[in-house]
């Protein structure tokens, strides 16, 4: 065998005994390598830091301790109050409850001086990608008119507003949520359409924010929306591991709470048989991918007939961008009082 | 003792391979389907369909691609079911007479490279009871270790469901050295399927005809000439030429894979960019795309150049590999292995 051959058994067994470790762990359940070795360097630092640790609290108490002795004389027993830093009356009174480390309150924008000064507007699909279609219109023409109504209701009303597409033109879902991102903005709306294959019957309309779902047919429709993304599985994995616990989930439900109740309220008017679908929580990447509040509003549902003809109405189209703004509105409203153009103010 | 049986599978979104030790390899289509009912049991005469039976019997069954790209789905009984009659499928093809006994089984099964752990203990459940022992490998490292190419290269294996990429560095590859994209075969024929509809209301086209046009056709680049297909339009066969809608659906692949494959050649240390970008290897059926390999060495101009490679077998190139690691694998390890 020649030293090439060698070094390549060689190889190869080392990446064997890899793969077969690799199997084991997930056999056994053992957390991925990567984050072992993160533990194992924690848990390292703990068994070494004894040595370096227990010498200097020994050491610093035996200094307090005579020191304390030897300045006792000289230093009054009680410095005045007024040169000590006040720690608030709140926060030391935790120090005596301890027990409520344990049932921690859900923290809320109330709790902070958020602006919505900057709203990102994704007219969903565009380009090649055609979305949901019928033989006389496409979402991406939809999702781009409401878009471009709803653009001009929030400037007339002094928001800022950073738009994904404003033509027909193919974008990915990474890059929206990139450009969201780099504009700064204070929250994220995707405008979407609805078209139910099984159930053309009904009509309706939906809210989602970023979240697991058990529900199949959410999964399906996440995976169709996601479609294009330009993200990989293992990037999606790396940004659900940042966003699952976030915060930013809540505000989002609250946004996606008050758009919803605002569209359905507004719309139901026109037409009684709309129903509610509710605000749901579906992993759709724009929601995953952007930093800020995110939600994705499905403001129709095309493969309805009697929807599908309203929404050919500029009328409707319109209705359906002011009742988004009025969601947009009343979730700002809840923070602030409404924005004025240029007044920065940050988060 | 009863001789083992050493596989290697590569358990793909539309085709599913298996090589054995003794020889023998099969291909089949990822479909699974049941009879819908009495009659169709009666007329098809089986309990359950498989690949291409499956695919030309539909209209009567229920009909599963288990493997949402490359991946088996979350929490649906019945696709966990139609993975297991796939399996079986495949290891009865293998066998002498038809008949296997799964102690004697000891499977490497290649997977997307960034599949989730839960996934894998998905599929090794789904596996149970079906062979003795399994290791679960991603598809890419599977083909690089089936050619020996296992450093400074890149492989590009693009499947239906996803295209997995695997930068080979002498190791076992690490998350950081692997991508998969749900960009593949399956996108191709999506957007096939719209444009040819676009242009061609009144043809009756259906998914499984641009997959199989897809196929034979499939081209990125100029066209190598017309591309005529035939359609029923109104019922009469026609003659359609839908070059200009292949090209464009093939070229929606096109951008994310050289996005991903330019970001990931960018990540290797600097001193060993050049040799990996000369040892480009694609792989998996969407590798046939005519003009594929010539505009990934285009975009590799603007690093440096490259060369990319295309290997003969594309079918069984990742089940060859899984086989090699099957019959790598010390005895010891296939022991603690057991399905």
């Amino acid at each position: 065998m020649g030293i090439r051959a060698a070094n390549i058994e060689r190889v190869k067994r080392r990446m064997l005994q890899q793969a077969v470790a690799e199997n084991l762990d997930v056999i056994r359940g053992v957390p991925p390598r990567a984050l072992r070795s993160g533990m194992r360097l924690w848990r390292l630092w703990l068994r070494r830091s004894m040595f370096v640790l227990l010498p200097l609290t020994l050491a610093g108490s035996s200094y307090m301790i005579a020191n304390g002795n030897a300045r006792l004389p000289d230093a009054p027993a009680v410095s005045p109050a007024s040169q000590m830093s006040m720690v608030p009356l709140v926060k030391q009174a935790s120090l005596v409850a301890p027990d409520a480390l344990d049932t921690p309150e859900r923290m809320t924008s109330s709790a902070f001086p958020l602006s919505v000064r900057r709203v990102v507007l994704d007219a969903g699909h565009g380009g090649s990608d055609p979305g949901a279609t019928t033989t006389e219109m496409m979402e991406k023409e939809i999702t781009l008119d409401i878009g471009t109504r709803l653009k001009t209701l929030l400037e007339q009303n002094g928001f800022d507003v950073v738009v994904t597409r404003d033509t027909d033109r193919t974008i990915a879902l990474r890059d929206r949520a990139v450009l969201a991102n780099d504009s700064k903005s204070d929250i994220f709306l995707s405008i979407h359409v609805n078209a139910l294959e099984k159930y053309t019957d009904s009509r309706g309309i939906e809210t989602y924010y970023l979240g697991a779902t058990s529900d199949p047919s959410l999964t399906a429709l996440a995976a169709r929306e996601n479609r294009v993304s330009g993200y990989s599985v293992s990037d999606m994995r790396k940004l659900l591991e940042d966003v699952y616990a976030d915060a930013r989930r809540d505000e989002s439900h609250e946004l996606a709470t008050a758009v919803q109740k605002q569209l359905f309220s507004s719309l139901r008017k026109d037409d009684a048989g709309l129903e509610n679908w509710g605000v749901k929580r579906a992993p759709f990447i724009v929601l995953v991918a952007t930093d800020m509040p995110a939600i994705l509003a499905e403001v129709g549902c095309i493969s309805n007939e009697k929807e599908a003809a309203m929404l050919r109405r500029p009328e409707y189209r319109q209705k359906i961008a002011a009742a988004l703004f009025e969601g947009i509105r009343a979730y700002a409203g809840t923070n602030q009082s409404p924005p004025t153009k240029g007044n920065e103010q940050n988060g | 003792m009863a001789e083992i049986l050493n596989v290697g599978i590569d358990l793909g979104t539309s085709r599913s391979a298996i090589s054995a030790s003794n020889g023998e390899r099969f291909v089949v289509d990822s479909f699974v389907g049941w009879p819908v009912d009495m009659v169709a049991r009666k007329v098809l005469k089986r309990e359950v369909l498989i690949g291409h039976e499956a695919v030309a019997n539909r209209t009567m069954l229920d009909l599963h691609r288990p493997l949402e790209r490359g991946l088996l789905k979350e929490g649906s009984e019945k696709d966990v079911e139609a993975v297991r009659e796939l399996l079986k499928h495949l290891l009865r093809l293998v066998s002498v007479n038809g008949a296997i006994d799964a102690a004697n089984v000891r499977a490497v099964v290649g997977v997307p490279a960034a599949s989730l752990r839960t996934n894998k203990q998905y599929l090794r459940n789904a596996m149970k009871g079906i062979v003795d022992s399994l290791l679960i490998v991603t598809e890419p490292f599977a083909v690089a270790y089936g050619l020996d190419a296992l450093l400074h290269t890149l492989i590009i294996d693009i499947g239906a469901g996803t295209t997995d990429f695997c930068v080979m560095k002498g190791r076992y590859p690490t998350e950081e050295d692997q991508r998969t994209l749900t960009v593949a075969g399956d996108s191709i024929d999506t957007q096939l399927l719209k444009l040819i509809e676009e242009r061609y209301p009144q043809a009756n086209v259906t998914v499984f005809m641009v997959r199989e046009w897809k196929e034979k056709h499939s081209f990125v680049g100029n066209a190598p000439g017309p591309v005529v297909v035939t359609a029923p339009v109104k019922g009469v066969p026609t003659e359609l030429d839908i070059a200009n809608e292949m090209k464009a659906a093939c070229e929606v692949v096109l951008a994310p894979i050289i996005e991903t494959m330019l970001d990931l050649l960018a990540r290797v240390e600097p001193e060993f960019q050049e040799r990996v970008r000369n040892n480009i290897i694609l792989s998996g059926g969407g590798g046939l795309i005519h003009g594929l390999p010539q505009a990934l060495e285009e975009a590799l101009r603007g690093v440096g150049g490259g060369k990319v490679r295309f290997m003969d077998d594309p079918v069984f190139i990742g089940s060859d590999g899984g086989l090699a690691l099957a019959q790598d694998a010390p005895e010891g390890d296939w022991e603690k292995l057991s399905a």
